[in-house]
């Protein structure tokens, strides 16, 4: 099974696609970053295991599973941010990408970490 | 003299220790010194939280000498990227969180537990995915420092050379033990525990 995500890129991610929408394939069971990455678009992320929240997206669309994450809580998903290193669909999505800031705040209204130690 | 004679370019002033030239010239090419030192913050966050888990996880370690010892290079060597790259924090106009609990949160990486079942290879697992961890996170600093902070991307590719050491002698090790399998890293021993070749800062006396 294949999923089809669009990613909504700002105009200030720096990824080289600013701007743009980008429908990416990704397959069932398979992380969204690394699809998009594989698919040319070099969204941001450092840790790669759901933990620091750099990849964070805001979903506009769709169904995200976070199992996969070290550090994700429920409001988290309330918040509809997800952490795309770690995030597998569990059907077609809409994405707006590039939300570590919107992350940090986030977590910090909930005197969370990694939020609450850097607002 | 000095005073009434304006640099030729940018935007420091003589005399002037509000500002650096050591960051301006990082924005005048284009990088961000702010972003770069709160990622650095968060980097050195998980090389300093490494380096106590990897003390606990090297305790576990106990009768596995050849584990230890390794782990032993790991831990030692994850501290020396702690305090190679804390004064550069410090140059790009930021500093240390006050309170520990907010450098650890901040943390860029998994906080690396010791695991419920602490067996040599539940602890080797840990121990690599905490260096994959730390590969990524190294690899983003260089990528985004490699065109307009020539400091900091000399440290970030120093680090990330041992943490590439570092994943290869724990895929060794690990698939030695989990799999019975000969996985060999190709590298010989430091010249002593926690060397950190490339990244060792300066010297501390013998006092300190």
């Amino acid at each position: 099974m294949t999923y089809t995500v669009e990613l909504v890129v700002p105009d200030d991610c720096g990824t080289g696609m600013d701007g743009q929408s980008v429908d990416v394939d990704v397959r069932d069971g398979e992380y969204v970053l690394w699809a998009a990455r594989n698919a040319g678009v070099w969204l941001p992320a450092d840790c790669q295991q759901g933990w620091c929240c750099r990849c964070a997206g805001y979903l506009l669309s769709g169904s995200l599973d976070q199992a996969d994450s070290r550090r994700y809580y429920d409001t988290d998903r309330d918040a509809e941010l997800h952490l795309l290193c770690t995030a597998t669909p569990e059907s077609d999505c809409r994405i707006l990408v590039c939300q570590y800031e919107a992350m940090l705040d986030e977590r910090a209204s909930h005197d969370l970490p990694p939020g609450r130690s850097k607002r | 003299m000095s005073d009434e004679k304006r640099h030729g370019s940018g935007s420091v002033q003589p005399g002037d220790t509000s500002k650096r030239v050591g960051a301006e010239v990082v924005r005048e090419r284009g990088g961000d010194p702010e972003e770069i030192r709160e990622k650095l913050i968060d980097a050195i966050g998980a090389e300093f939280t490494t380096y106590y888990y990897y003390t606990n996880l090297r305790c576990f370690l106990a009768g596995e000498e050849d584990l230890k010892e390794i782990t032993e290079d790991a831990r030692l060597e994850d501290r020396a990227h702690f305090e190679l790259v804390m004064p550069r924090v410090f140059e790009l106009g930021g500093k240390l969180p006050n309170d520990i609990r907010d450098f650890a949160d901040r943390a860029s990486c998994p906080d690396a537990y010791l695991p419920d079942d602490p067996t040599p290879t539940n602890i080797l697992e840990t121990l690599l995915e905490a260096e994959r961890c730390a590969i990524r996170t190294w690899a983003e600093v260089c990528d985004m420092t490699r065109d307009c902070d020539p400091r900091t991307y000399d440290m970030a590719q120093r680090i990330y050379n041992e943490e590439v050491d570092h994943e290869a002698w724990f895929i060794e090790l690990l698939s030695r033990e989990r799999d019975g399998e000969a996985n060999p890293a190709g590298h010989f021993v430091r010249g002593e525990p926690g060397e950190a070749p490339y990244s060792t800062n300066n010297r501390m006396n013998d006092s300190a």
